[in-house]
């Protein structure tokens, strides 16, 4: 797939950042896990903050391959910083895909003066199995009274607006779940615990705690019940994200590794693992592409989506052990990359949905196909 | 694995178990944050007599087989692999001495190695089979009576905390290939530099440590085994501690998917546990076959250093599975436990930052791959 010229301008630009604001930080933020508000200011500055955000609303609006190639250049840098850097899509999509234009200003207005959002679906009790969320809003009058325990929220301690789902009907189950704007300041909504986690380390992940939280009525996205279709269209655009996170972290394993070898005579067997590692790179990033641009066609992507993130993570994962084989000792020191690279790749596989997750998707659709497909040559009979 | 060991194995097995129950265990995720060396386990193990288990009972050791060693080295790193790794190269520095020393040396040396008054440690790394050139290089030359050392070592497990080092230094630059011989290096030899300790991803408490010979004098005396024929004993080390660290990998595995299950048995989702999930059941399935099959290779090389047959192969397929066993395990096995088992709360994400460490030290120059083909033919 040939990248038109501003998509090549962009990828330019996304290079720098990366050279300029996160590689030189990425090891110390790893080390303190502290998270890079100053990289935020800087995405801002840059025009990269809010690429899902559309032009009405003063974001940047541009296509998903394009913000592809954004995520992959941070990712190149430090898989945290890209993960906190991505999150305002992520958390951006629910709007987009449900949102009315008055919920989009009230949401889009603060990430594009530079501040962040968060997208929290996720509880101790609700992780592959989404739909069994506990927290609960309540309607009482024209309001939502919201309350339970959400965890794993990426970026939740400084985010400014909250795409939060909650059960409108427990006795409905994953028909019951509905999602909601929540603003930060919002009383009884509050951070628990921070997880301290192996990888990603510069990215704040927190327990959200949710305590007779009160908001407007309007600020339910789409309808009661609409929580689960909303949250599964979210993880199908966040997903190839994920993936070129993954061709980010996988591609900065290889330049590590070349940046060693070329200049020593590497044997067959260091030279075939490094084919291996390229060919599965190109290949990740490839279906990146189809995924994406089969979205940004408007047409559907839900399994190549699913597709690309699991072959990209799971190329990621595998790169950097390899990674980490061929480098030795010198790769087990916490002051080289690589093993940061390998603490970061293992979440990949586990966040926007186990890489177990995506295969039951991607499996669901296989056989879905087939049986309409032999559905309809049956009624043609 | 009962119907192969003696009944003095498993009670050597059962007695790891104890000890490392006991003392290991509960200080394991402490060891891990502090990073500092945990001298009270190894005076524990010392008590247990686990640091002389291989050396013959005349230097004060228990006499015991490489059998029993892997048994105990598996049974402690179920616990905590990074105090394992301490004891691994302790051991083979006390091997290498009770193989290749001569009686004056074996004399000087075991007794102390054997109580654990001293501790061993072997300089043997060569950092990874990419030949990367950075390794550090030790030259040994000859001045009369004496050998003067130059040069360093990278990443010397035990630095800093051992009281004696067998390290491997070249002597003769002119052959091809170059030849090296082995030297027992007292630690407070002046000229020997320790550097700082390293900052490493896993086996926190196993000091990691570059040593630096600046102008390093020792007497002839010290010279392991037969001057310019250090090579074949690297080899053979290198086996040995691959074989040893298998088994640690073994029992780090053993206890990530042992974990995994129990989390998997009581995590519901969809109603249902996730372990009674296929696709659950054949990550798990899939690693523990493959633990056993490393297991038993283990046991099948270990037997064969054990009756001094021939092990260089048996000990490098050992490595190859080792290798494969270990990170791909635990990447899968994180799987199960998702975001929990991300959290650094969790056990797996310590176990997933050791067992790096544990195939990645000591790593030889070449690709276990090679040594295995070359024995083929």
């Amino acid at each position: 797939m040939q990248l038109h010229g501003d998509q090549l301008r962009l990828q330019a630009l996304a290079r720098e950042f990366t050279a300029t604001h996160i590689i030189p930080y990425a090891m110390e933020y790893d080390r303190k896990g502290e998270f890079p508000l100053f990289v935020v200011e800087e995405a801002k500055k840059a025009g990269l903050i809010c690429m899902a955000v559309p032009k009405k609303f003063g974001g940047a609006e541009y296509d998903s391959v394009t913000q592809s190639l954004v995520v992959e250049e941070w990712a190149y840098g430090c898989a945290g910083f890209a993960t906190t850097l991505s999150g305002n899509g992520l958390s951006s999509y629910p709007l987009l895909i449900a949102g009315t234009d008055e919920q989009k200003k009230l949401y889009f207005t603060p990430i594009v003066a530079g501040g962040l959002g968060a997208f929290s679906l996720t509880e101790p009790g609700a992780g592959s199995d989404a739909g069994s969320c506990k927290a609960t809003a309540k309607r009482v009058g024209d309001e939502y009274v919201l309350n339970g325990v959400k965890c794993f929220c990426t970026t939740g301690s400084y985010a400014k607006v909250y795409v939060i789902f909650a059960s409108t009907d427990l006795s409905m189950g994953v028909k019951g779940l509905s999602a909601f704007v929540v603003e930060r300041e919002r009383a009884g909504l509050s951070i628990g615990s921070v997880e301290h986690k192996l990888g990603i380390r510069s990215s704040n992940t927190i327990e959200l705690i949710l305590r007779d939280v009160r908001i407007p009525a309007d600020r339910l996205l789409g309808k009661e019940g609409d929580g689960m279709k909303i949250a599964m269209k979210t993880l199908d655009m966040a997903r190839p994200m994920v993936a070129s996170i993954g061709v980010g972290v996988a591609r900065r394993a290889l330049d590590e590794c070349v940046k060693y070898l070329c200049t020593g005579k590497p044997g067959q067997m260091v030279q075939f693992t490094l084919a291996d590692m390229e060919i599965q790179i190109e290949a990740a990033r490839a279906l990146v592409r189809h995924a994406l641009s089969l979205k940004d066609a408007g047409l559907p992507y839900s399994k190549e989506a699913a597709v690309a993130k699991t072959f990209a993570t799971d190329t990621a994962m595998h790169v950097c052990a390899a990674a980490q084989h061929l480098l030795g000792s010198n790769a087990f020191s916490s002051e080289s990359v690589v093993q940061k690279l390998l603490r970061d790749a293992k979440v990949l596989q586990i966040y926007e949905g186990t890489n177990q997750v995506q295969r039951m998707v991607i499996a669901g659709q296989v056989l879905r196909e087939e049986a309409l497909k032999q559905a309809a040559a049956a009624a043609g009979r | 694995m009962s119907y192969i060991l003696t009944e003095e194995q498993q009670l050597i097995g059962q007695s790891a178990k104890e000890f490392a129950k006991e003392v290991l265990e509960p200080t394991a995720v402490e060891l891990d944050r502090s990073g500092l060396f945990p001298k009270a386990a190894i005076k524990g193990l010392a008590g247990y007599d686990f640091l002389g288990l291989l050396l013959p009972a005349q230097v004060g050791g228990v006499g015991a087989g490489f059998v029993s060693y892997v048994t105990v080295i598996e049974t402690l790193a179920r616990f905590c692999p990074a105090v394992t790794s301490i004891v691994n190269n302790h051991v083979l520095a006390a091997h290498a001495i009770q193989q290749w020393g001569n009686e004056a040396q074996k004399q000087q040396y075991l007794p102390a190695l054997a109580k654990g008054d001293v501790l061993g440690a072997v300089a043997a790394c060569e950092c990874g089979p990419a030949g990367i050139t950075d390794t550090g290089v030790l030259t040994a030359v000859q001045q009369g009576n004496t050998y003067v050392l130059n040069g360093s070592r990278r990443f010397v497990k035990n630095a800093g905390e051992a009281g004696l080092y067998v390290c491997f230094a070249i002597t003769d630059a002119t052959a091809k290939p170059k030849a090296s011989t082995a030297f027992i290096v007292d630690a407070r030899t002046p000229g020997l530099i320790v550097g700082s300790k390293q900052d490493t991803m896993g086996l926190r408490g196993c000091p990691v440590a570059d040593l630096t010979f600046n102008s390093v004098t020792v007497p002839g005396t010290a010279v392991l085994g037969v001057p310019n024929k250090g090579a074949a004993m690297i080899a053979e080390i290198l086996a040995v501690a691959a074989v040893a660290e298998a088994a640690q990998t073994v029992g780090i595995v053993q206890t990530a998917v042992e974990h995994a299950a129990a989390y998997a048995k009581q995590r519901v989702q969809f109603g249902r546990p996730i372990g009674s999930f296929q696709a659950i059941q054949a990550l798990l399935a899939n690693v523990a076959a493959n633990c056993h099959a490393t297991r038993l290779a283990v046991f099948d090389a270990a037997a064969a250093i054990e009756l001094g047959q021939s092990f260089l192969a048996e000990a490098a397929m050992v490595k190859l599975l080792a290798l494969h066993l270990g990170q791909d395990s635990l990447i899968d096995v994180v799987q199960v436990e998702g975001g929990y088992g991300y959290s650094e709360e969790m056990t797996l994400a310590r176990l997933f930052r050791d067992i790096a460490g544990t195939n990645l030290l000591d790593a030889p120059a070449d690709f276990p791959e090679q040594i295995i083909a070359a024995s083929l033919a």
